[in-house]
C-alpha cells in the first residue's frame, strides 16, 4: 500500500502562552482531495506554514510521502507545489519571470514552453509578459496557482485558493482542482473557510477548531452525519407552525416565516412531518431536504468555542 | 544549487531601479570632479599648497590622472557605504516585506543555500560599485589629465612618483571592497533581524554616522572605543599611500574588518535558520 501523502502526528505550536496549534493529527492518502477546514484563527495556516518548513514546530512530527520533514526537508518540497495565504511575487519582473526564477529553485525545466503551459492552465497566458505590479489580486492568485504547478508536484497545498477570485474565477478553479486529482493524479490538501468550496471538490476533510481536529472523515460521511435542514414552504406556515410545535418535533424548529417553516429533522422524521401537516389540510408547496456541510461546520465550532 | 541560488539572487538585484542607483551617482559625481579638475584644478592645487610655500618649492606636473583619482577615492569613501547600504540592507528584510520568503523557502534549497547565495550576490554588487569607482576615477582622471606624482600631506609629507602609484592604488581599492563589504555584511546583518526594508538600511546609515562622528572626536576617552569600530579601520588605506607602506597598521585593521564580516554573516545564518517566516 501505497504511504500516506500526509501524516502528522501530535503537531504543536506555542507561542509563549498561546498555542496555535494543539496536538494536531491527520492522515491524508495519496489521491486525496482533503478539505482542511476552520474558522479564521482556528490554525490553518500555521499547520500549512510547519508542513512547507516556514516555521518550526514546538513538537510533534510531519511526515510527507513517508519522510520525516525535519530530515528530508529538500526531497519533500521537492514533491510539493504550494500556495501559502496571500499570492505575493516580485513585484517588478513579469509573471514570466517570476516563474522562471522560482522554476530554477525547483530544479525544473523554465523554458519558454513549461511556463506558457501553466500560465494557460490558470488563464495567464496573454499575460505573461506583464509585471506582476499591474495585476488584480485574483490574477495573482492564479499565478500563485501556475507557481505551484510549475514543477509538476504530487502534492499540491492550496491556503485559501480562491480568496479574491471572481465568480468565473471560483468555478475555474474549483474545476481545476478536480482536474488534477482526476486526471493528473495529484493529492490535494485544500485549506479552506469557505465550505460550498470543500462540499464540491474534496473527497474527505477535517475540521479543526482552536488549533485541534474536531472532525475528520470522508465529506460524503460528514454530509450524512446529524440532522438535515428541511425547508417546507406552504401558504399556512403559521398553522403549520403551530401543529409541529404541538407534537415532540417542537423542539426541532430552526426558524419561519410567513411562508416557510424550517426544522432541523432526522430522514426518518420527514415522512412523519409531510403526512402530519397534509391530514390537518395544510398544502405543501415544496419540501426541500437539505444536507450542508454549512450547518454541520458552525454547530461544530460553536461547540468548540 | 548554491550557483542556481546565487544567479537568481543576482537577476533580482540587478533587476531592481534601486540597485543602480550606486552606479548612476558614481556615473555622474566622478565626471564632473574630472571635468572641475580640468578647468581649475590648478587654482585647487595652488590653495591647497599654499600654507607650504615658504618652506618648499613645488615644481612638476601636480594636477594629473592620479592626483584626482586620489581625491575622489577620499572624498567618496565615507559616502559609498550608503549607496551599498540600500542593496544590502534591503535583500532579506525586502523578501520579508514583500511576502516573497513564502515563495523561495517552499523551494527545494536550504536556508543556508539561500542566505549565501543573497550574501555572494550582495558582495558582487559591493565589488561591481568598487570596480566602477576605481575604473571612472583613474580612467577618467588620467585619460583627461595624464599621470604624473602625488602629494601626499598627512602627518608627513610623502611624494609618490607616477611609476610607484598604480600598485598603491591597486591596494587601495582591494581595501576599499573589504571595507564595503563590512558595511555589506553589517547591513546584511540588520536585515535580518526585521521585516522592514527600511530600517536595516536607516540603522547602517546611523551606525556609520555615530561611528565616523565619535572616530573623529580627538577625545582621550574615545581612544579606547575607537579600535572597536569599523569605519577606523576602514580608513586604514591610506597607509598603502605612505613610503613605505605601514603594513604594521594595515594587518590589523585587516583582521578587525574580517572579524566583523565574519561575524555579521554568521550571525545572519544563525537568526535566518532559526526564523519563523510570519509575513
Amino acid at each position: 500500500m501505497a504511504q500516506p501523502a500526509i501524516e502528522i502526528r501530535d503537531l504543536y505550536k506555542r507561542y509563549g502562552a498561546f498555542t496555535a496549534v494543539n496536538g494536531l493529527h491527520l492522515t491524508v492518502e495519496q489521491g486525496d482531495v482533503y478539505g482542511f477546514l476552520g474558522p479564521n484563527g482556528a490554525g490553518k495556516s500555521t499547520t500549512i506554514r510547519m508542513m512547507m518548513s516556514l516555521i518550526a514546530p514546538s513538537s510533534g512530527s510531519i511526515r510527507i510521502f513517508g519522510l520525516d520533514l525535519k530530515a528530508d526537508r529538500s526531497s519533500i518540497l521537492r514533491r510539493i507545489g504550494a500556495i501559502v495565504e496571500r499570492p505575493d511575487f516580485y513585484n517588478y519582473l513579469s509573471a514570466r519571470r517570476n516563474l522562471e526564477l522560482l522554476g530554477r529553485l525547483s530544479g525544473t525545466d523554465v523554458s519558454k514552453a513549461a511556463t506558457d503551459r501553466v500560465l494557460g492552465m490558470v488563464g495567464l497566458g496573454a499575460r505573461a509578459e506583464s509585471k506582476v505590479k499591474t495585476f488584480s489580486h485574483g490574477m495573482k492568485q492564479r499565478l500563485g496557482i501556475a507557481q505551484a504547478l510549475l514543477h509538476s508536484p504530487d502534492l499540491i497545498v492550496l491556503d485559501e485558493p480562491t480568496t479574491g477570485l471572481d465568480p468565473h474565477g471560483m468555478v475555474d478553479m474549483r474545476d481545476l482542482i478536480l482536474e488534477l486529482a482526476a486526471d493528473h493524479k495529484k493529492t490535494i490538501f485544500l485549506s479552506s473557510h469557505i465550505l460550498p468550496e470543500v462540499e464540491l471538490t474534496a473527497n474527505r476533510m477535517v475540521i479543526i477548531n482552536r488549533g485541534q481536529a474536531i472532525i475528520e472523515g470522508a465529506v460524503q460521511d460528514l454530509l450524512n452525519a446529524g440532522r438535515l435542514k428541511v425547508t417546507i414552504e406552504t401558504p399556512d406556515a403559521q398553522r403549520a407552525l403551530e401543529l409541529v410545535r404541538a407534537t415532540p418535533l417542537g423542539s426541532h424548529v430552526h426558524s419561519s416565516t410567513e411562508t416557510t417553516l424550517i426544522l432541523m429533522l432526522e430522514r426518518g422524521e420527514i415522512s412523519d412531518v409531510v403526512s402530519m401537516l397534509s391530514n390537518a389540510g395544510i398544502a405543501l408547496l415544496a419540501v426541500t431536504p437539505v444536507r450542508s456541510l454549512e450547518d454541520y461546520f458552525i454547530s461544530l465550532t460553536r461547540e468548540g468555542a | 544549487m548554491i550557483l542556481t541560488a546565487y544567479r537568481v539572487e543576482m537577476s533580482k538585484v540587478f533587476s531592481k531601479w534601486r540597485t543602480f542607483i550606486g552606479f548612476l551617482a558614481l556615473a555622474v559625481l566622478i565626471p564632473i570632479v574630472v571635468a572641475g579638475m580640468s578647468m581649475q584644478g590648478e587654482q585647487f592645487f595652488k590653495f591647497a599648497t599654499s600654507g607650504l610655500k615658504d618652506t618648499f618649492e613645488f615644481t612638476g606636473h601636480l594636477l594629473n590622472g592620479y592626483a584626482v583619482a586620489y581625491i575622489i577615492f577620499s572624498s567618496l569613501y565615507l559616502h559609498v557605504p550608503f549607496l551599498i547600504t540600500l542593496v544590502a540592507g534591503e535583500v532579506l528584510a525586502g523578501e520579508a516585506t514583500a511576502g516573497t520568503y513564502r515563495l523561495v523557502l517552499t523551494r527545494p534549497l536550504s536556508r543556508a543555500t539561500m542566505v549565501n547565495a543573497k550574501y555572494f550576490a550582495t558582495l558582487t554588487y559591493t565589488f561591481l560599485l568598487v570596480v566602477c569607482m576605481a575604473v571612472l576615477s583613474l580612467g577618467l582622471g588620467i585619460g583627461f589629465l595624464g599621470t604624473g606624482e602625488v602629494f601626499i600631506i598627512r602627518q608627513q609629507i610623502t611624494v609618490l612618483q607616477a611609476d610607484d602609484l598604480l600598485w598603491r592604488f591597486a591596494y587601495a581599492y582591494a581595501w576599499a571592497f573589504l571595507a564595503m563589504a563590512t558595511v555589506s555584511s553589517v547591513a546584511f546583518l540588520c536585515s535580518s533581524l526585521v521585516e522592514n526594508a527600511i530600517g536595516p538600511i536607516m540603522t547602517t546609515m546611523s551606525i556609520i554616522i555615530v561611528m565616523t562622528i565619535i572616530s573623529a572626536i580627538d577625545v582621550p576617552l574615545f581612544d579606547y572605543v575607537r579600535p572597536l569600530f569599523f569605519t577606523n579601520h576602514m580608513n586604514s588605506w591610506k597607509f598603502f599611500f605612505d613610503d613605505p607602506v605601514r603594513w604594521d597598521r594595515i594587518g590589523p585593521s585587516f583582521l578587525a574588518l574580517m572579524l566583523h564580516i565574519i561575524g555579521c554573516f554568521v550571525a545572519a545564518h544563525i537568526i535566518i535558520r532559526r526564523k519563523d517566516i510570519l509575513t
